[in-house]
């Protein structure tokens, strides 16, 4: 339809985005690795749980956990062979999950939906929901819990921001699967029964917004380039000028936001018959000899992709699942794909920041730089001194954790950290009843 | 597997470059114009007096570490170069014939007392430096009243802005009697022929400095402009609304070195946009409020004074988060 510039929002940061290192690389397909370890906790709410036994014979996109509730998402195999194992793991970033470990037989053979009959918004959300899709951005919402909401919503809008820096698999997909994705969204459309389709992208890729003007149904968007873009609030603001209400959602302004990765999905699910069972990822940071965009099955282990990188670089320093701003640090690299990786991080001294913290100098540099218009200096010494309601005073539960304070930080204060401790602490409050 | 190879924390794991100990080096080397000019005007006295402020400004930080039992190692890796600012302000609010003892006392004072019993730089309620400069003012009144001298480089338009005889600055006529000083406003600018402390006199030096701070984006030049405007037109105001009043007023005494330096302090200031307007404009009344009200130069005083007002605006002027809405009565 048109490209029209987005509204202007006067908070937030700039961040060198370093996507020189990755994005003029074409995505490449990583070769199934020997042994794949696929997470059962790939999602937001109950895990999924196995319904197949060590010894078991799994083939490509067969089902091998059942969601477990409403706010759950199946898990499918990613390659043939034999389930060796069902284990709990601690991985890199602490966290414990079960997995399910096949050893790869090296077979070919695939499991399909059977092909869609009617294309109704109940039997589209079915086939989502069924084909274990979650939201891929990062936080792996159910997308089919997403497109059932309770009002009627009349704007769909796709996140094309891609604010982190070094990532660049979204930029990729959108240059390389411009048609899935146009398909995708069509469809996500249908499920939601919207007309009026809004497509934001940041203004650092001029590519993709060429991609997509062809599209005359699309209104595509272009975001001025600033972090935190891709944060749900700030890019419904940019784009269609609604304010999100502090603690609502999207849908309380009659929004759906879905992620690129998502819709190519919800593509695969419904033309092609396809389970979610790999990802796609950028590899990157000066710590890695050959930083890559791969398209990787679901459960390989970071291990295997180091090594289909040409290795790791002995400067490194930090590994980090996801971008530099909202990623999750690693202490070792036990890690296994999953459905909402976007990349990993290999972080060499230069470009992470390793300095110990000192005193706060009230310089407010967080404050001005803060997205969400919260105080997180106040937030930070309120939660360090145990005292939650202060902090709550001040906006801690608005926080959208995007890191503006703490990368701004003089001082090198954790304000993140403190800020997601109030949030907790405030939840269990809360449903502690005080 | 080997556990804990890398380094792990929260989330950002990219950050600015920025940290405290480069923005304390920027304001000290915002500070080096006029420390030249201090020197060319007051030569071997002024050089003595920043020398010797700056060094017992770092010794008293050190010494406090060490007596609070750190080991020098640490100390040195933590020095923020906070007390080399404190440190070379206070001697630029001296006169140039001020005993050497009298920074001394000023610097310990400062940096032990206001900021590292308070918990070191960060924690101090009022500016240090500012403290320090009212401590001396207060404890050693007759020395620092009687050490004045003319600069070496006299006035360009003739004249003299101060009086052997009664001890009057160019700050007097227009605080007391209501009349403009003999110096012109460009020897008000330069500090050519001007009788003041050691740092505050060439105000094109500060202004210097001040651009740099600007440039670097370590203060926002609004501050300084909001705070020198209002305490000038006040006191346009207060002279009967003319104008020829306004530049004098801005030109002579601390008000410059205090407005630039001193009031933009990042620790003594309210932490939002809003709540610095107010505190800056409110700071400029104050000043031009107690010079009228005294007849004394009382930039330090009205900054020490709106200091301790800070926590008092943060408390009320923060933003509304990003969509925040009205609670609904119930």
């Amino acid at each position: 339809m048109s490209i029209r510039k987005g509204i202007n929002y006067p908070y937030g940061i700039h961040v060198p985005d370093k996507k020189q290192l990755t994005c003029d690389k074409v995505i490449e397909k990583m070769p199934a690795p020997k042994k794949v370890y696929v997470s059962m906790s790939q999602h937001i709410g109950a895990p999924a749980i196995p319904i197949v036994n060590v010894g078991d014979k799994v083939i490509k996109r067969q089902l091998i956990g059942e969601a477990s509730g409403v706010i759950s998402a199946n898990v499918y195999s990613s390659i043939c062979g034999t389930v060796t194992a069902i284990e709990d793991i601690v991985i890199g970033n602490g966290q414990k999950m079960k997995f399910v470990v096949i050893e790869n037989d090296g077979g070919e053979e695939q499991q399909f939906f059977p092909p869609m009959e009617d294309f109704s918004p109940a039997s589209l959300v079915e086939r989502i929901r069924l084909a274990g899709i979650v939201g891929l951005g990062g936080a792996g919402f159910p997308t089919a819990v997403k497109l059932s909401p309770k009002t009627q919503l009349d704007t769909l809008i796709i996140n094309g921001a891609e604010c982190e820096p070094y990532l660049t698999c979204d930029y990729r997909l959108m240059l390389e699967n411009t048609e899935d994705i146009y398909r995708g969204i069509k469809y996500t459309a249908q499920a939601l029964g919207i007309k009026k389709i809004v497509m934001g992208i940041e203004a650092n890729k001029p590519l993709a917004i060429k991609a997509f003007e062809k599209y005359d149904d699309l209104d595509v968007v272009v975001l001025k380039k600033q972090y935190p873009m891709g944060s749900e609030k700030h890019l419904i603001y940019c784009t269609t000028g609604r304010k999100v209400p502090c603690g609502k959602m999207p849908f309380d302004v009659g929004v759906c936001v879905q992620n690129i990765k998502t819709v190519i999905a919800i593509k695969h699910a419904i033309d092609d018959n396809k389970a979610l069972s790999s990802t796609v990822l950028t590899v990157s940071g000066d710590g890695i000899k050959e930083p890559k965009n791969l398209r990787v099955q679901m459960g390989t282990p970071l291990e295997d992709i180091i090594e289909y990188c040409g290795g790791k670089l002995d400067g490194t320093v930090k590994v980090v699942a996801g971008g530099p701003m909202m990623g999750k640090a690693m202490t070792n690299t036990v890690a296994y794909t999953r459905k909402t990786d976007s990349g990993f991080l290999f972080l060499t001294q230069k470009e992470t920041s390793l300095v110990s913290s000192s005193n706060c100098i009230n310089c407010g540099v967080c404050a001005k730089n803060c997205p969400m218009r919260l105080m997180p200096m106040y937030i930070e010494s309120y939660t360090l001194a145990g005292d939650y309601a202060g902090a709550e005073k001040y906006g801690a539960m608005n926080c959208i954790e995007c890191g503006s304070c703490a990368y701004n930080c003089p001082a090198k204060r954790a304000l993140v950290q403190s800020i997601s401790l109030a949030k907790s602490k405030i939840k269990e409050m809360k449903t502690n009843g005080k | 597997m080997e556990n804990n190879l890398f380094a792990y924390s929260s989330s950002p794991h990219a950050k600015k470059p920025r940290t405290t100990k480069n923005i304390m080096i920027d304001v000290c080397i915002a500070l080096i114009p006029a420390c030249v000019m201090a020197v060319v005007y007051f030569k071997l006295s002024a050089f003595l007096l920043i020398a010797v402020s700056l060094a017992s400004a770092v010794a008293s930080e050190f010494v406090y570490y060490l007596i609070m039992g750190k080991n020098f190692k640490q100390i040195a890796t933590e020095f923020d170069f906070s007390s080399c600012v404190t440190g070379l302000l206070i001697a630029m609010v001296m006169g140039s014939q001020t005993p050497l003892y009298v920074p001394v006392f000023a610097n310990v004072f400062a940096i032990v007392v206001v900021k590292l019993i308070f918990g070191g730089t960060g924690k101090n309620l009022v500016n240090p430096a500012i403290a320090g400069r009212v401590f001396a003012f207060i404890s050693f009144t007759a020395v620092m009243a009687s050490g004045w001298i003319l600069p070496s480089i006299s006035a360009i338009n003739g004249g003299n802005s101060y009086d052997l005889e009664t001890g009057a600055t160019a700050l007097t006529p227009i605080l007391s009697s209501g009349s403009l000083p003999q110096l012109s406003n460009l020897d008000l600018f330069l500090g050519t022929g001007l009788v003041g402390c050691i740092g505050e006199t060439c105000k094109v030096a500060l202004i210097i400095g001040g651009v740099y701070l600007v440039i670097k984006r370590i203060i926002n030049p609004l501050y300084p402009i909001i705070y020198v405007g209002v305490a000038g037109l006040f006191s346009v105001c207060l002279n009967g609304f003319d104008f020829t009043y306004f530049l004098p007023s801005i030109l002579s005494g601390g008000l410059i070195l205090g407005a630039i330096f001193m009031a933009t302090d990042y620790v003594t200031t309210p932490n939002t946009f809003l709540g610095n307007v107010i505190y800056f404009a409110i700071l400029g009344l104050v000043t031009t409020g107690l010079r009228v009200a005294t007849g004394m130069e009382v930039v330090s005083f009205a900054i020490l004074l709106m200091n301790l007002f800070v926590p008092l605006i943060d408390k009320f002027v923060y933003p509304k988060p990003f969509g925040y809405t009205k609670a609904k009565k119930s």
